[in-house]
């Protein structure tokens, strides 16, 4: 500790403020004032690397108003033509004119409501940054009485989660007020995510193999692609959902990107040392089989994807004693040329 | 060439036979000896009562590994192994403190040991294909923290140990409290007649200077022979009635009373202090030392220094190092030492890491000399049973972090703001003369009757430190 802070917190005689019978007379007058050290240092780090780098980059206006005017005037279109076409149907017949309107109704509620879900969705992306965000700094501060309101808070978001609602039933009374911010972060992280990680391992787990399988099994390349696409955007959502993101369609292309992104430029913290012993221990299966040795390396991506959907979807961020790893996974894709042959 | 006596030779044989009986135990279950050192009043004893209730009931635990991963299944209560030992009476300990209204155990008088056996799931996969359910048998012991101070006065000679006893007691508060012995001391000298009556005379005297010294103000914690607090069944032997003297020039003579005297001391040291050592503390696995910081802190930095100076001087006597397979087998070396400042809930919640600073800081030499050693050092701030409650109350348009609980001697509770621990060297203000006045508390009433183990701080840390790695 610096000599200025100690400087800046005087000394504070002990004082007894009895609840029953306050008498202001028993307490020595001179309380001297001591203000928390500011957590202003411990927000700096507030802004995470990784999303700062896969966040959407920054276009002037001109490129927004480009597409708010397309847009604006597709909409105007085709209200144009939906009354044009109702006004046609109802010419035509009084059956087709209701039928085409029920129809439009149809059309447009269920749009309404998709963007509806899309814009819930991605402010629970967001709630998440924010929640990881408060994670790290509570933990790095270590100060104490703010982590409470962060389990409160989680609590709100994981309200009406029945499979959480025993495990947040534990923690609210494991956690009692001698503990510091970092130990109650730490206690959610193992009371009530653990279990969800384990979860999504699972997830994880399953997709890799059925990209495994379904990529040495198919017969030609693009079919590859299309599988990979689909189980991946598959994988994503899962996780998204049990972490509580349930990420619409947009949503979770935002994830794939951000994912990708995280995979592409910064990766997880061991990308590049895994990517080389995985692609040769992928050239070993190959020189068995091209299709095998392609399958697992398309399993080990999926599992790498997963992993990323979970890193990004957790409200409190690894620790680096539980992070994930894809040791167990590689063992598991070892198993599939047994089964594939 | 230096012969070694019989008495060291039977006591070699003695750890052999033991040895192998405990790597015969090992073959089927886990055994680990957790040694809990403290000086007197540090908490031992309500320390290890809570520690088996909370393994009993396995409620409270959250951060032992073990148990946050579901792989903890029971604990209970066995015989221990040392058939001669007296039982540490938990049921007696823990209905004190459950009983209406709760109390504090009374001070503990003599050794007594106890034996959980924890059942676990294995944590690795191929551990547990072979034993789906391990047992681990943790073997406590108590004893008055007076007899600590017994273990440096194993590597001194009678004349080291007076010469520095009595340098001790040149400096205030001891030399006011040693009045009336080094009175009595300026009436003998070493060459007299061996006369049995003069060093009772000059052992009471000293007894009652050790007594002064526990009780002073400065509540000095190096006082030198333990035994002579608290004799457990040694009360009126011979074996206690010696004390220092100084040394004139070379050895004393055989038939004089310093002649006496320092037979009485080396008969001192094997029969009492090297006994209780190689039974209780040579084959020790795991070590806590319990030191009250914040009693120190009331008292004062005479206090504090002494303390420092006692700690450092017992930890000298323990094999500290890493346990690795062949000093398993050859011998027994402490491999994980954790130092914890006890009564963490006499302050607020917030100030725990300013505790626990402060404990780093005091135990500083002790602990670099243990790392060097190759054991793993950690510190914690705990409370063997929380008694408080931390809770924000306005005083006088400012926030303050007091706790809630009921003080030591009274029957309602109340809620004081205890002060704070400065996060920094300066302990002890100039121009304040009582700084700190951190005060004890009741257990709270009702305590443990959830059947989840007694409310504690940090407890699951220690043990997660201390077991953890027993419980994989």
């Amino acid at each position: 500790m610096s000599n200025a802070t100690h400087q800046a917190s005087a000394w504070q005689p002990p004082v007894e403020l009895d609840m029953h019978h306050p008498d202001p007379a028993a307490a020595p007058a001179a309380v001297a004032a001591t203000t928390a050290a500011a957590s202003a240092a411990a927000r700096a780090g507030e802004a995470s690397g990784l999303a700062a780098l896969a966040a959407w980059p920054q276009w002037s206006w001109t490129v927004p108003a480009f597409f708010g005017g397309v847009a604006a005037l597709v909409v105007v279109a085709l209200a144009f033509d939906a009354t044009d076409l109702m006004g046609r149907s109802f010419a035509a017949s009084y059956a087709l004119g209701v039928l085409v309107t029920v129809v439009l109704a149809v059309t447009v509620g269920t749009a309404v409501k998709l963007s509806l879900d899309e814009v819930i969705s991605i402010r629970r992306l967001r709630q998440i940054d924010g929640l990881r965000a408060e994670a790290d700094r509570l933990t790095r501060a270590n100060g104490h009485g703010e982590a409470l309101g962060f389990a409160d808070t989680l609590g709100d978001f994981y309200a009406g989660r029945a499979d959480l609602a025993p495990v947040l039933h534990t923690l609210g009374h494991t956690v009692n007020d001698a503990h510091s911010d970092a130990e109650v972060i730490a206690l959610i992280d193992r009371q009530v995510l653990s279990a969800l990680d384990q979860r999504a391992y699972r997830f994880v787990l399953t997709a890799s193999r059925d990209t495994a399988l379904a990529t040495a099994l198919s017969p030609s390349a693009a079919l590859d692609v299309a599988i990979v696409l689909w189980r991946n955007l598959k994988l994503v959502r899962e996780v998204a959902a049990l972490y509580g993101a349930r990420p619409g369609p947009l949503g979770s292309w935002r994830l794939m990107r951000r994912m990708l992104a995280n995979l592409a430029v910064a990766g997880l913290a061991d990308s590049v040392g895994h990517v080389a012993v995985d692609a040769l221990g992928g050239s070993l299966a190959a020189a068995i089989s091209t299709r095998l040795g392609q399958g697992m390396i398309n399993g080990l991506l999926t599992a790498r994807i997963g992993i990323a959907a979970m890193t990004l979807c957790r409200p409190v961020g690894f620790s680096p004693d539980n992070k994930p790893n894809l040791k167990r996974i590689r063992a598991e894709l070892m198993s599939v040329p047994k089964e594939v042959l | 060439m230096k012969f070694p006596n019989w008495n060291q030779l039977a006591q070699v044989g003695e750890q052999a036979l033991g040895q192998v009986n405990v790597i015969a135990g090992r073959m089927l279950e886990g055994t680990l000896r957790l040694g809990v050192t403290g000086l007197r009043r540090s908490g031992k004893t309500v320390f290890v009562t809570s520690l088996i209730d909370n393994l009993i009931r396995g409620g409270r635990l959250p951060f032992l590994d073990a148990v946050a991963s579901n792989r903890f299944l029971a604990a209970r209560l066995r015989a221990s192994p040392d058939r001669t030992a007296p039982r540490f009476p938990y049921e007696k300990y823990l209905a004190a403190l459950t009983a209406t209204p709760p109390h504090w155990p009374a001070a503990t008088t003599g050794v007594s040991q106890l034996r959980l056996a924890v059942r676990f799931t294995p944590g690795s996969g191929l551990r547990r294909s072979v034993q789906p359910m391990a047992t681990l048998n943790v073997d406590v012991i108590d004893y008055p923290g007076e007899w600590l101070m017994d273990l440096p006065m194993l590597n001194q000679s009678y004349r080291d140990w007076s010469a520095l006893t009595l340098e001790l007691m040149e400096r205030q508060p001891r030399r006011q409290l040693a009045a009336r012995w080094l009175h009595w001391l300026g009436t003998v000298t070493p060459d007299l007649r061996p006369d049995e009556s003069l060093a009772r005379e000059g052992a009471a005297l000293y007894t009652d200077y050790l007594h002064a010294c526990r009780r002073s103000q400065a509540s000095l914690s190096l006082v030198q022979p333990g035994h002579f607090i608290e004799p457990g069944d040694l009360a009126g032997t011979p074996l206690l009635a010696f004390c220092p003297l100084p040394a004139g020039s070379g050895e004393h003579r055989a038939q004089s009373l310093g002649g006496l005297m320092n037979e009485r001391f080396e008969a001192y040291k094997t029969q009492v202090v090297r006994r209780f050592f190689v039974e209780h503390f040579a084959r020790l696995d795991r070590q806590i030392v319990l030191v009250d910081v914040l009693g120190m802190l009331n008292a004062g930095p005479t206090a504090l220094y002494d303390m420092r100076m006692a700690l450092t001087a017992c930890l000298e006597a323990f094999h500290h190092g890493r346990a690795g397979w062949v000093s398993r087998l050859t011998g027994h070396e402490v491999d994980r030492v954790l130092f914890a400042a006890t009564k963490a809930d006499h302050v607020a919640a917030g100030q725990h890491a300013n505790l626990r600073n402060l404990l780093d800081m005091l135990v500083s030499e002790a602990r670099n000399a243990i790392r060097f050693e190759g054991a793993m050092v950690d510190t914690v701030a705990l409370a063997a049973v929380k008694c408080t409650e931390t809770v924000t109350t306005e005083h006088q348009g400012r926030k303050l972090a007091c706790i809630q609980g009921t003080p030591l001697g009274r029957q309602r509770p109340t809620v004081l703001f205890p002060g704070n621990i400065p996060d920094g060297p300066d302990l002890f203000p100039e121009n304040v003369s009582q700084p700190y006045r951190f005060l004890d508390f009741e257990p709270p009433a009702g305590v443990g009757r959830d059947g989840r183990g007694l409310p504690n701080i940090r407890l699951d840390q220690a043990l997660n430190f201390l077991l953890g790695d027993y419980l994989a």
